[in-house]
């Protein structure tokens, strides 16, 4: 309770204060911005995955990267396409994601370039929505495949599938068991929180940073206690170990 | 020299054929390579051989039909074992794929069933699909006999062994195979209130879930297919997780041959490469 | 009040309800507790409609323009209502039963079972050693790959190096990410709970 009374009380000040706190740029948004790049000088289109999961701290950050991709894909004339799906809460992100990629056309002046079939929803079942995916990766040959937000094991079939096809695959590693893999199958990797902080980094708002900064104090603290709790724990306490067990 | 290459460069589909061979072979034919047993299978063991005729254990079978293929060993190892004990099973699923599990298992086990007069209703109540989100476990942890009122049959709960669970104290163990659904969920509303967990989980997730059995979340942790097959071998009951383990252990060092050739072709069209400067 | 302040103001009230009981006991808000969460799950389920509802529309819209691939949208619609009507006719028998392990599982298993052809296909290309890091990173993996192997264990005891690398290196990334993770989604939720979050509660925010 008293870290969620913390969170609350750090990112309520930094909405207050006005202060947009320094968060620096991932190297993997200059990777995507190359990535988009080679994709128009070879005439291809970029695919985005953004997960198979609802709204969560991942998908949040994809949609952030997605709206980031789609302007830049538009005001290079480079096809974008998005399919959805794979999970059960996955059509609860759909909307957004479309809001998003046809705000990119209507803002960059080309609403008539905006195509619904380029935003495929696949399915609500992970292998479904995998099969789909590999199958469009087949057919349409993008010059990149950008996969962020909340992907699980389908994420090995996708990176692979985008590589043999001769796209630059640019992934994030949500999950744990999926960094090991990715890194192998991806030309580049954003682990663990390098995507919330790429989408903070491009929507610079002021909540999203400020739940960087959060994260990055709690991480400091946690760091804190590991080096305090060893030294205790040395000397025989095992005060640290009640105080956190549950 | 154009060996080296090819070394260096080949059609994954020569990898994906020889990866199918490896893997079908043994399959087909059994090599009966010996297996050991780890640590970990022990405890798991340990915990799951204590159990007795007044243990309530929640089977959870968190997993959808694919994910079953992997952990399928150590589910049916598992429960056979609780059948053994007379322990009484309270099964339930937390995806729709996976409600027809319960019965393959139960049929996998119907010798055992048989033997020990294991009769559903009286030692064992199959829920069917009841945890579909975090609310779901939620709600039944705090307050088991507000949520679940029948089976997956349709027949009332009341009358059952499950008359005394009231909420997470009740329980004496949550057995929990997962690919990762409600895994979460179960040890945010049973674990860290205390009542015993021990999980089989997929081989991808193992590095996740040794947190939790660091800091005594967990009772015990078996390891995927591997740790199944342990299982089996430990209970003297050999099934699909043994027949696995052939094309487990030839798929592993086969991987290690395949990095070998691809090093030694990286390395000699390197030394070529620098050869042909010079 | 506007629809915004309601939603949020809702949110909150439900935020307390559900976490307050979580570490202070008290009875009566623990029975409402329980209830309000039951009803949350029975409204998420009936999400499912709205999924149905806006795939047959999409899909009509798409098979009136004909793109490419028109076909394909009929036979989901088709398979959705065939499904629908299956499942109506009984869970554990029937055609349901048969759709669901004669097609669906296997599919979804022979999806599971190609990532191990991928992985094999990715570690050939991906595990070579062109600096020290990459070849302690395969000897790693090799020594892994050995104690993961059951074979291997009946003849080499590479249990203790095997479970060191597991409970040093893994062990720390694993908890790294639950700490990322965890501190993450309380981050996401308290930003949801202070309004920052419009796309999450349905509203469009201001431009």
């Amino acid at each position: 309770m008293f870290l969620v009374v913390a969170i609350f009380v750090i990112v309520y000040y930094y909405l207050k204060s006005g202060k947009i706190p320094y968060v620096r740029r991932v190297a993997g948004l200059d990777a995507i911005e190359e990535a988009v790049g080679r994709s128009a000088e070879m005439g291809k289109p970029v695919m985005s995955t953004i997960g198979i999961d609802g709204f969560n701290y991942w998908t949040l950050a994809a949609l952030t990267i997605l709206e980031h991709v789609s302007r830049d894909c538009v005001k290079k004339g480079v096809r974008i396409l998005v399919p959805t799906g794979g999970g059960d809460s996955s059509y609860i992100v759909r909307p957004v994601a479309e809001e998003i990629v046809k705000d990119a056309y209507m803002l960059e002046g080309n609403p008539e370039d905006y195509r619904p079939e380029d935003l495929p929803f696949l399915s609500g079942q992970q292998y479904a929505y995998t099969g789909g995916v590999v199958g469009i990766l087949q057919r349409a040959k993008p010059g990149a495949c950008i996969m962020v937000g909340g992907h699980h094991s389908e994420a090995m079939n996708i990176a692979e599938t985008a590589v043999l096809v001769g796209a630059i695959t640019i992934t994030s590693g949500t999950y744990v068991s999926n960094v090991a893999v990715l890194a192998c199958a991806s030309d580049y990797i954003l682990i663990g929180e390098e995507s919330p902080a790429a989408g903070a980094y491009l929507s610079k708002d002021p909540a999203q940073r400020a739940s960087i900064r959060c994260q990055d104090i709690y991480k400091g603290i946690s760091i804190a206690l590991i080096i305090l709790g060893t030294f205790v724990r040395t000397l025989g306490s095992s005060f640290f170990i009640q105080l956190l067990s549950s | 020299m154009s060996l080296l290459k090819s070394f260096n460069s080949y059609d994954s589909r020569i990898v994906y054929l020889l990866l199918f061979l490896i893997v079908t072979i043994p399959l087909l034919s059994p090599m009966g390579l010996p297996i050991s047993v780890s640590p970990s299978t022990v405890t798991y063991y340990e915990v799951i051989d204590a159990l007795g005729p007044d243990d309530l254990v929640l089977v959870v079978l968190d997993t959808e039909f694919s994910g079953y293929m992997e952990i399928q060993s150590g589910i049916i190892a598992s429960m056979r074992v609780m059948v053994e004990r007379d322990a009484k099973m309270c099964v339930a699923v937390s995806h729709p794929e996976a409600t027809g599990i319960p019965e393959l298992v139960f049929a996998a086990i119907k010798n055992t069933v048989d033997e020990h007069g294991y009769t559903y209703g009286e030692d064992y109540v199959i829920l069917g699909y009841v945890f579909p989100n975090e609310a779901a476990v939620a709600s039944a942890a705090q307050d088991w006999q507000g949520v679940i009122h029948n089976d997956f049959y349709g027949q009332s709960t009341e009358g059952t062994f499950l008359d005394q669970i009231h909420d997470w104290s009740d329980w004496t163990l949550i057995s929990d195979y997962t690919t990762g659904i409600q895994s979460g969920s179960l040890i945010n509303h049973f674990g860290l209130r205390g009542t015993p967990m021990i999980v089989n989980c997929i081989g991808v997730m193992i590095s996740t879930q040794m947190p939790y059995l660091s800091t005594g979340i967990y009772q015990a942790l078996l390891q995927s297919m591997r740790g199944g097959a342990e299982l089996e071998y430990l209970t003297g009951h050999p099934g699909p997780g043994m027949t696995a383990m052939d094309a487990f252990t030839l798929g592993h060092y086969m991987l290690i041959v395949l990095i070998i050739i691809g090093n030694i072709g990286y390395f000699g069209t390197k030394e070529n490469s620098r050869r042909n400067v010079e | 009040m506007k629809s915004r302040e309601l939603s949020l103001i809702a949110m909150f009230l439900s935020f307390l309800v559900v976490f307050v009981p979580y570490f202070i006991d008290v009875p009566a808000l623990d029975t409402f507790s329980t209830k309000l969460i039951t009803i949350t799950a029975i409204t998420v389920s009936f999400t499912l409609l709205l999924a149905i509802h806006s795939q047959f529309k999409r899909g009509f819209d798409f098979v009136r323009r004909k793109p490419r691939g028109w076909i394909f949208k009929v036979y989901m619609m088709i398979t959705i209502v065939l499904m629908l009507l299956f499942a109506l006719g009984g869970l554990e028998t029937g055609p349901y039963h048969w759709a669901m392990y004669a097609i669906i599982t296997p599919l979804s298993s022979v999806n599971y079972g190609i990532l191990a052809f991928y992985l094999a296909s990715t570690c050939a290309r991906a595990f070579k050693a062109r600096n020290t890091k990459s070849i302690l990173l395969i000897l790693t993996g090799f020594i892994m790959l050995l104690y993961q192997a059951p074979f291997t264990g009946a003849f080499f005891d590479l249990g203790p190096i095997g479970i060191y690398l597991a409970n040093t290196f893994g062990l720390a990334a694993g908890r790294m990410f639950l700490i990322s993770v965890t501190v993450g989604a309380m981050v996401f939720g308290i930003r949801i709970l202070l309004g920052q979050e419009p796309g999450v509660l349905g509203i469009r925010s201001e431009e």
